[in-house]
């Protein structure tokens, strides 16, 4: 039997020098103060040493276009890409000195995409999608100088309306924990991004965060208050900027009814950070 | 108004640097062939940011363009 061995979500934007230029020293030190928490977390995943890990994250239009926004998506095939783009915004220039190839844990991949078909969750599936800074930023500072374990990347349309519910999301994560379950494998999750920013997704209101809705997520998460969760709509998520709490959801899911730790909060001005870990 | 359309374009200037210094030489004629309407037009040409993202131009596209991202 198979089990889940750790789970933590994050803050994504993992880079002093972007929150330095955009917030200032406040905004550079207190990336920092996470980064040290986030390393920490790295250390005790790491010491029980999953076979995979599952990165739950969204696309910020790096990966997918218009022209196809898949609410769900698994990386299959033998390994994965970073990003690589010209011109990169300080996110992802955040990846440049990062190793360009990553291994998958194809197995456990082929698992979530093959069994959620089976079980009525349509997921697609993409053997050749990069990863950007949501899903490498995160993995790279709680892995350090240590391997990375085989990933099983998942894509959760954040973004792009219309998104899956927060209750979809659960769902997925739900399915995500009987695979696992029934799997040979020990296997570490992390969800990625976050709190709130980019209220209404506005280039007017970028700068500004929600922290009394914030709070209250923390306090659902502490408290195991899953159901609420589940019934945040669309519509709050989006007037909040907290589009990316949608990956939370899936993680939720998955390890649900365990309360949630918060080891980092920070409250920026214009984000929200965060670093959550779950007793399992 | 489209906002497929408009975030067409908006990820071609993303990942199409060619595409990118045509549109930067000549915003106008490198737009020729698009399916915009007068107002997502003028906007583009004018470089206005905040009109694209009113007219449903993503705002994780208008902020991560190579040389033009508003941020």
């Amino acid at each position: 039997m198979g089990r889940i061995v750790y789970a933590a979500a994050m803050s994504h934007v993992l880079s002093p020098d972007y929150y330095a230029k955009n917030v200032g020293p406040h905004g550079r030190a207190m990336v920092e103060a996470l980064m040290d928490v986030v390393r920490d977390l790295g250390r005790a995943m790491l010491d029980r040493r999953p076979d995979a890990l599952v990165v739950v994250a969204d696309d910020h239009l790096n990966v997918f276009s218009f022209d196809a926004v898949p609410a769900f998506c698994v990386r299959i095939g033998q390994s994965v890409q970073k990003m690589q783009q010209d011109g990169a915004i300080e996110f992802d220039r955040a990846l440049e000195d990062l190793p360009v190839r990553y291994p998958l844990h194809e197995d456990l991949a082929n698992a979530i995409l093959e069994q959620g078909l089976e079980a009525g969750i349509d997921f697609a599936a993409s053997w050749s999608a990069p990863l950007d800074h949501a899903f490498l930023s995160p993995v790279s500072v709680l892995c350090g100088a240590r391997p990375v374990p085989p990933l099983a990347p998942v894509w959760v349309n954040c973004f792009v309306s219309p998104q899956p519910t927060a209750r979809r999301c659960f769902e997925v994560g739900r399915h995500l924990g009987r695979v696992i379950a029934q799997s040979p494998w020990n296997v570490a999750i992390i969800a990625t991004g976050g709190l709130s920013h980019f209220p209404e997704l506005s280039l007017a209101r970028v700068g500004t965060s929600d922290v009394a809705f914030d709070r209250r997520i923390v306090r659902h998460l502490e408290g195991a208050e899953h159901e609420a969760l589940c019934a945040l709509t669309i519509k709050e998520l989006h007037e909040t900027g907290s589009h990316e709490l949608l990956n939370w959801l899936v993680l939720v899911g998955a390890v649900s009814p365990a309360r949630a730790r918060v080891r980092f909060f920070g409250e920026m001005g214009r984000i929200d950070l965060a670093a959550v870990e779950w007793d399992l | 108004m489209s906002r497929y359309d408009v975030n067409v374009v908006l990820y071609r200037l993303k990942k199409d640097a060619a595409f990118r210094a045509r549109f930067q030489g000549d915003p106008g004629g490198s737009l020729a062939g698009a399916e915009l309407t007068d107002d997502e037009r003028q906007a583009f040409v004018r470089w206005d940011t905040r009109r694209l993202n009113e007219l449903g131009g993503s705002l994780h596209l208008l902020v991560s363009i190579p040389d033009l991202g508003a941020h």
